[in-house]
């Protein structure tokens, strides 16, 4: 009985988790095809986050062993992030940095790098 | 000279007063100024980050011209690594990044007046000062211990010079000797990185003077990654490693610089090389300037890192009380970041977001085999406390280990160059 009890619960788990995923990607959604741009590249929230991204990717995109992000568009690195949030393998850094991020930092990291990117310039 | 009178004028008028009160007054006078003491990871950070949005005048001021990284030094003190792939020129900074360099000292802050002067005579004005001394050390608590001491039982815990003379001492030592290193107690510049020094030095002597031994006398009774290395060490170098805490030795007390000895509350042991490393405190310019308080370390503003001792001048860096946060270049990047942004808010106007406070470090336990660990931060009551930890763990593969140790190296690569604007 007991094992049946444990069963159900991570039964139930999974479908709320599955549901958490559903919802967070339909609001991820949401913010990408409904951006705001108000603050100044330089300073803006994604730009400052971004910040952490190059204490540890090489800002011109070579990297030795550490993936490059300085090509990736929007939508690859909100896809990537949320691997990484999702689980401690294969880089506990990247799911440290991924867990710290709410959907809204997330986005806005993404929209700055790949902005970054399609100009022709370093993150 | 010229901006130092205009500041006295200016702060007879009121004009200090008006530049804390309302910032954008500042803007309306031309570029707002921020002046950087120390050219370290911290303030090179911050100086490089305020550079880049144009909108600020910033001034670098270092006496050297270049900065020698204190990670990855423990890989130049066993051969692995030379002195000059870990150095850098400050030129790219000035040069990339709309940063002036002053290499001069600063010797005295007026925060009243918000100037600053050089050794040289020059005095500078500031709306804003970053200061990131790095550390100093409390030379009084080992007996014997000395600035002239260090010069024949190095600390190497200052990257360049103290690290050459270690690295020589270590080439010559005879093989069968004793190589003594002193851990410091806490607080200290990065907490695994005198059993990182331990771990590749005794790489070192596995292959070229196997009759060595290393002896680790501790001030403390455990240390970070204290498991990984155990295990390690037993895996390495079985017999080469020896680790005494404090509760076995009552720790070191006293050197004997003549007789190469190292004493202990109980014993005395003679060592072919020793190496001292010393409690720590911040450097001796935050202590003039009043940005100390009784602890020896300076106390922030965990958002801003504004000094709560002395308003308009921030800390970043090892000299600060970080809360949770250790003292490594990790942090002080991250803190750098925070701060500039928080500067930029006050200065400019620009909008401000919480920070995302980091650290990483990844430690060598053997050139192919290396761990890392991962922590966020965030701001609460006052304080950083540390929200998520993870740490590589015991029993892992021996890919997985040399992974890591390919990431540290590509980590090395892209955090010097975020730092100095380009490589060595």
């Amino acid at each position: 009985m007991k094992r049946e009890r444990a069963a159900a619960t991570v039964s139930r788990a999974k479908g709320l988790a599955a549901e958490i995923r559903w919802l967070l990607g339909i609001s991820l959604c949401a913010i990408l095809l409904f951006p705001e741009r108000s603050a100044p590249a330089e300073v803006s929230q994604g730009a400052q986050i971004a910040a952490t991204c190059a204490s540890c990717h090489d800002p011109t995109g070579g990297g030795l062993a550490i993936p490059p992000i300085a090509a990736l568009d929007e939508r690859a690195i909100v896809k990537a992030m949320l691997a990484f949030r999702a689980s401690e393998s294969p880089s506990h850094v990247m799911h440290a940095v991924a867990l710290s991020l709410s959907d809204d930092e997330l986005a806005a990291t993404a929209r700055y790098l790949a902005d970054r990117a399609k100009a022709g310039r370093q993150p | 000279m010229t901006d130092w009178t205009r500041r006295q004028i200016g702060a007879l008028a009121g004009g200090a007063l008006l530049a804390v009160a309302a910032p954008h007054t500042v803007r309306g006078q031309g570029r707002a100024k921020v002046v950087v003491i120390g050219g370290g990871i911290g303030g090179a950070t911050v100086a490089r980050y305020l550079g880049d949005m144009k909108s600020i005048d910033v001034t670098l001021i270092e006496p050297n011209s270049t900065h020698v990284t204190c990670f990855f030094s423990s890989h130049y003190l066993a051969g692995l690594r030379s002195l000059a792939s870990l150095t850098f020129g400050l030129e790219t900074l000035a040069e990339g990044h709309d940063i002036t360099i002053i290499r001069d000292s600063a010797v005295a802050i007026d925060p009243a007046g918000r100037a600053v002067e050089l050794r040289g005579g020059t005095k500078l004005s500031y709306d804003r000062l970053v200061v990131a001394p790095g550390i100093a050390f409390k030379f009084g608590e080992i007996e014997g211990y000395d600035e002239d001491a260090a010069k024949i039982m190095p600390h190497a815990w200052i990257a360049g010079p103290q690290s050459e003379l270690l690295r020589r001492q270590l080439e010559s030592m005879d093989d069968g000797g004793v190589f003594v290193i002193a851990a410091p107690p806490n607080p200290f510049r990065c907490p695994p990185a005198p059993y990182e020094r331990a771990s590749l030095v005794a790489y070192y002597f596995k292959q070229f003077k196997p009759k060595s031994k290393i002896l680790i006398l501790d001030a403390k009774d455990q240390f970070s990654g204290q498991e990984l290395f155990q295990d390690a060490w037993s895996r390495h170098y079985p017999g080469i490693i020896e680790w005494l805490p404090s509760q076995f030795t009552g720790a070191i007390k006293a050197v004997n610089v003549a007789a190469r000895s190292v004493v202990t509350e109980g014993e005395t042991f003679r060592a072919a090389v020793a190496n001292i490393i010393p409690a720590q405190k911040a450097s001796l310019i935050g202590e003039k300037a009043g940005l100390t308080d009784a602890s020896g370390w300076c106390p922030v503003d965990p958002v801003t890192f504004e000094s709560t001792l002395q308003p308009g001048i921030h800390v970043v860096g090892d000299s600060i009380i970080g809360g949770d946060m250790p003292k490594s270049a990790f942090s002080a990047n991250s803190q750098a970041k925070a701060c500039a942004f928080g500067i930029a808010a006050s200065l400019t106007g620009s909008p401000q977001f919480p920070p995302h406070l980091f650290n990483s470090c990844y430690t060598f336990l053997a050139p192919d085999d290396a761990f890392t660990n991962a922590l966020t931060f965030a701001p609460e009551g006052g304080r950083i406390k540390t929200v998520k930890m993870f740490i590589s763990k015991v029993g892992e593969s021996a890919e997985v280990r040399r992974r890591t140790a390919l990431h540290a190296v590509g980590w090395y690569s892209a955090f010097t160059a975020d730092v100095f604007g380009g490589g060595p």
